[in-house]
């Protein structure tokens, strides 16, 4: 809930990824439910084919098709030759978004810490089983910048690092994620739009953020989702904002666009704000189920073997 | 300016200023702490206030607030008032009894732990009485009542003039002391109704206006209530002090005489009164110059009772009274007497003793105490006995008028003729006279166009500026009237007298300011055709004049002209036997006004308490004092020649005067029932029946400062919460 007291930023992949977790995580792969469920041959060596990976196609024969291809169902029905198209395995894409905005740089431990931790180890676990990387940050500025003092940035900005490919990249990940840091307000449905204009191919999309939008976050999940994408939403609550450990009258201000409220704690106060954090989540549950995708909330002090051997192989985020 | 309640007012300061002013310091207290999103709490405060009870309500609260605190600021404006039905009229008159019955404490004083006599108790239903007067207002300020205070006993004063300040009414209340003088309601109604005069209403001419309300705070013992009546438009309101029952047993009447015939033969009448319901026992104490000389017991018997006489319109307006008609007493009267030899002057007080000890000595024949301790004492000064010297200054004598002196006890008795006494004023001797008995001459008048300074008893002739104007002879006459209470007239029958040549004369009225200024007359006896026999004083001489001749008339042989005779020379000589000390008496509530010596300087009276007093003489020696207030003894003292009955002590002559009550009317402690006013009977009010007014605006206006503390409080949880 409250700023983070000493912000230590990552450096390195050591500071985001230990070796115990690496070893636990080393046998994951990622995994989509939707598009790749029932997948069974054709590892990788076809050409690509066609923008849609959903729709199979016949097509007539003509002379010098593979001969195997032809669906002997159809001639047997109209005495004509089709040829069948088998859909074409595509390497998946993993495109990790991370909420860079201020409200991330809170709760102790840090959310964005976690949320790097995180975004790092998914994208370790795609890089391994030669997916295709990318990742993305909304909004912020670079460690560099923020300690250059220059933290001046547009809400619906976004940085980006794509087709990462391989276990070779791991660093390049990891210095994009590293050199990440939360500032300022964001434009969710801005950013939302402009990831869902520039990203290619199909995957999966796993964003973390806390979703506190005072804009609303409908009109960027709305963004976000289809076109060829599974997208899974991590919810990240620091333990703070779940539990308030607050006492008093207070002026509370909000990091991002400096409003204030000013309250005095009581218990019904607390009873009411933890009913509309319930409420919030659930709400934001409901919204993601009903357009196909899978919210997932954590704290922010899970371990990060556990959210991933756990919370998303459950969901079916990796396996 | 006045604050009326600073206390309530610093209280309430103290507790409104800092709370307040912690309200402003919760709100500036709060602690600033950044979070990552203000969006839930925004919501969860808005939802606090939307699940609150009567969040409809609560919406509003603070206009609600807001408009009671207007509504109670605007009614503290206006000073509304809790108010009684009585206190009709603005314009109130307080009219308290001072007078020595005001001294009675009624009840049985063994039974009372804070005895208060009945003037104390009609000056605090007086001050109650100011309490529910309407009080000015902020914007209307002739919407107050006024009231003036007057304290009457047998003179009336204004002690407060029309005023709405009642600190001002309330001071001027507490200032009455009680007199020892008796009640006249008179001169009080008189000043009252002066005071309340008519209203002037413009474009209609002299209207009277609504009237004053009188308020009469006594126990009604006043005779002459017939002789006043309040105003057409006035109210008047008897507020009774005092209980209908209470007896008091008083000295009634003092009197000290000496024989005729022995002057030194002094006897002290004492005259009681009861106005108790049984027989009552009690001592009769002779005290002379402080030394008790005699106690007799005396019981009186109980006061008679009437039914009083009920007219049948009185029936009527009686029907729906059941009370029986209270019966009316009349006081029992006994007396005692002191006979005693004494020849020289005395201050003779008399007391009645044993009236308090109703459980002790067992004398009481009731447990009625006594209620009025006033009256239980009185005063004589009995001036020596002593043998007068005459002179008959004639010019020819006078066989019947050596004879008539010749019987008196006189120390001396002269002859002489007007030469003669001509000679002896010249030499200064004239003081060795107490009378000179001019018979048919009078001296030429002195510097002040009257008579020589002298005691003198005139026949056959009129002096000039004495007031009496000479109408000449005329025919035979009779005496049609004369005062038969004067001390010269007492029992001298002028019914068988015949004047064969009466010389009428006319008493005139001296000119205010002109020659004779202080001359007097006074007609002792009249014919058909004006005075004949007149008393006439100046500033340094006395005289009682017959003006006609004695010769020509039948009175020498009457034993009423030797009656006459004596009492004329004793009258004018300044007593040596019959009533004494009379002309030393008065009542309180009267003026003291005596003359000294010329060239009396350096006088001061002394009152019974003890406290002196400078007086200024006039030049003719005439000092005033008073009014009296107390009973008892007061000595003028003066440096300088000395009158006849005058003393010595110090250097310095000195005269006493007894002041008395010796009012009848006035022991009757009983109070009354009612005033028969000459326009209406007044019952009597036992309390006041006024209910109070109460000031609700202070309490409008403490509400209004809650409400607005209220409000804040509200302002502040619904806003920051």
């Amino acid at each position: 809930m409250q700023r983070t007291q000493t912000i230590t930023r990552p450096k390195a992949l050591e500071d985001l990824l230990g070796s115990d977790l690496i070893s636990k995580i080393g046998g994951l792969d990622i995994a989509s439910k939707k598009i790749f469920a029932g997948k069974l041959k054709g590892e990788r060596r076809s050409k690509k084919r066609g923008q849609s990976v959903e729709f199979a196609d016949h097509r007539p024969y003509v002379s010098g098709d593979d001969i195997r291809h032809i669906d002997w169902n159809i001639f047997g029905r109209l005495d004509r030759l089709f040829l069948k198209l088998f859909l074409e395995e595509e390497d998946l894409s993993l495109h990790v978004v991370i909420d860079a905005s201020s409200s991330s740089d809170c709760g102790e431990p840090s959310k964005f810490l976690f949320m790097q931790k995180a975004a790092m180890a998914l994208g370790y676990v795609g890089l391994v089983n030669l997916n295709r990387v990318a990742a993305t940050s909304m909004g912020g500025t670079t460690v560099a910048a923020e300690n250059a003092g220059d933290v001046e940035i547009e809400p619906g900005e976004v940085r980006q690092v794509r087709d990462l490919r391989g276990r070779r990249r791991t660093h390049d990940l990891s210095r994009f994620i590293c050199s990440l840091a939360p500032a300022g307000p964001i434009s969710f449905r801005d950013a939302a739009e402009r990831i869902a204009l520039t990203r290619r191919g199909k995957g999966v999309m796993v964003v973390f953020s806390d979703f506190f939008f005072k804009d609303g976050y409908e009109a960027g999940l709305r963004m976000l989702v289809g076109h060829g994408y599974d997208v899974f939403c991590v919810q990240v609550l620091s333990p703070q904002e779940v539990e308030p450990p607050i006492t008093g009258d207070l002026r509370l201000k909000d990091v991002e666009d400096g409003d204030l409220a000013e309250v005095t704690i009581s218990a019904p106060l607390l009873k009411r704000y933890k009913a509309n954090l319930a409420a919030y989540c659930e709400e934001l549950r409901a919204f993601c189920s009903r357009r196909d995708m899978t919210l997932i909330t954590v704290k922010s002090d899970t371990p990060i073997d556990s959210l991933l051997l756990d919370y998303l192989r459950k969901r079916g985020v990796v396996r | 300016m006045t604050w009326l309640t600073p206390l309530i007012a610093g209280i309430a300061a103290a507790i409104a200023v800092p709370s307040l002013v912690i309200l402003y310091f919760l709100k500036l207290r709060r602690r600033d702490m950044e979070v990552s999103t203000t969006l839930l709490w925004k919501k969860a405060i808005q939802d606090i206030q939307a699940n609150a009870p009567f969040q409809k309500l609560r919406r509003n609260i603070l206009l609600i607030l807001q408009i009671i605190a207007l509504a109670a600021a605007i009614a503290a404006v206006g000073q509304p008032q809790l108010s009684g039905d009585t206190t009709k009229g603005d314009r109130h008159i307080i009219l308290i009894d001072r007078s020595a019955s005001m001294n009675a404490i009624d009840g049985d004083p063994a039974k009372k732990t804070n005895p208060a006599t009945r003037l104390e108790i009609a000056k605090k239903q007086a001050e109650e009485l100011v309490d529910t007067l309407r009080e000015p207002g902020v914007f209307q300020k002739e919407s107050a009542d006024q009231a003036m205070v007057i304290a009457f006993d047998s003179t009336a004063e204004v002690r407060q003039q029309f005023t709405s300040d009642k600190s001002l009414l309330k001071a001027a209340i507490r200032s009455i002391a009680a007199t020892d003088g008796p009640t006249r309601l008179t001169e009080a109604m008189r000043l009252a109704t002066a005071h309340s005069k008519p209203v002037v209403v413009e474009n209609r001419g002299l209207v009277s206006g609504p009237g004053s309300v009188l308020h009469l705070f006594g126990d009604g013992k006043m005779p002459d209530t017939m002789e006043t009546q309040p105003g057409a438009n006035d109210t008047f309101m008897f507020h009774r002090v005092g209980e209908p029952e209470s007896g008091n047993v008083a000295i009634a009447n003092v009197r000290a005489e000496r024989a005729f015939d022995n002057p030194s033969q002094l006897s002290i009448f004492v005259g009681l009164q009861s106005t108790m319901r049984a027989p009552r026992a009690v001592d009769v104490e002779l005290t002379i110059d402080g030394a008790v000389a005699g106690v007799k017991a005396v019981t009186m018997p109980p006061a008679t009772s009437v039914l009083p006489e009920t007219s049948n319109t009185d029936k009527g307006a009686e029907a729906g009274d059941s009370k029986p008609p209270t019966p009316v007493f009349t006081p029992s009267t006994g007396g005692v007497v002191f006979p005693m030899e004494r020849v020289e002057g005395a201050l003779v007080s008399v007391r009645l003793r044993g009236l308090d000890d109703d459980n002790a000595g067992n004398r009481a024949l009731t447990p009625t105490a006594d209620v009025l301790p006033t009256d239980d004492a009185a005063y004589v000064v009995v001036p020596p006995a002593k043998r007068l010297a005459v002179a008959i200054v004639s010019a020819k004598g006078n066989l019947f008028l050596s004879a008539a002196l010749d019987g008196l006890p006189l120390s001396r008795h002269d002859v002489m003729t007007p030469e003669q006494f001509q000679k002896v004023l010249a030499e200064g001797r004239g003081g060795e006279y107490d009378v000179f008995v001019l018979d048919g001459w009078v001296p030429a008048p002195d510097g002040d166009g009257s008579l020589p300074p002298g005691r003198y008893v005139i026949f056959n002739a009129v002096p000039p500026g004495a007031g009496v104007m000479d109408k000449g002879v005329s025919g035979p006459t009779q005496i049609v009237d004369w005062d038969r209470s004067h001390p010269v007239m007492r029992s001298v029958n002028l019914d068988p007298l015949i004047i064969g040549k009466n010389r009428a004369v006319e008493v005139v009225k001296a000119q205010a300011g002109g020659a004779g200024a202080d001359v007097s007359a006074v007609v002792l006896a009249s014919t058909t055709s004006g005075a004949s026999i007149v008393e006439a004083r100046g500033a340094d001489w006395r005289a009682v004049i017959v003006p006609w001749d004695l010769m020509e008339s039948n009175w020498p042989f009457d034993v009423g002209f030797i009656v006459f005779t004596a009492q004329a020379v004793g009258y004018v000589g300044g007593s040596s036997g019959g009533v004494i000390g009379q002309s030393q008496m008065v009542q309180p509530g009267a003026i003291l006004s005596d003359r000294l010596p010329t060239g009396a300087s350096n006088v001061t009276i002394e009152s019974p308490a003890g406290e002196s007093s400078r007086l200024e003489a006039a030049a003719d020696g005439r000092v005033v004092f008073g009014p009296i207030r107390a009973m008892g003894f007061y000595r003028v003292s003066w440096t300088g020649s000395s009158g006849p009955t005058d003393s010595q002590r110090d250097g310095r002559n000195e005269r006493f005067f007894a002041a008395n009550l010796l009012d009848s009317r006035e022991s009757d402690a009983a109070s009354a029932d009612k005033l028969e006013l000459a326009s209406r009977p007044v019952a009597a009010q036992d309390a006041l029946e006024t209910k109070g007014t109460r000031k609700l605006w202070p309490w409008f206006l403490l509400g209004a400062l809650a409400v607005v503390m209220l409000e804040w409080f509200v302002y502040n949880r619904k806003v920051h919460v």
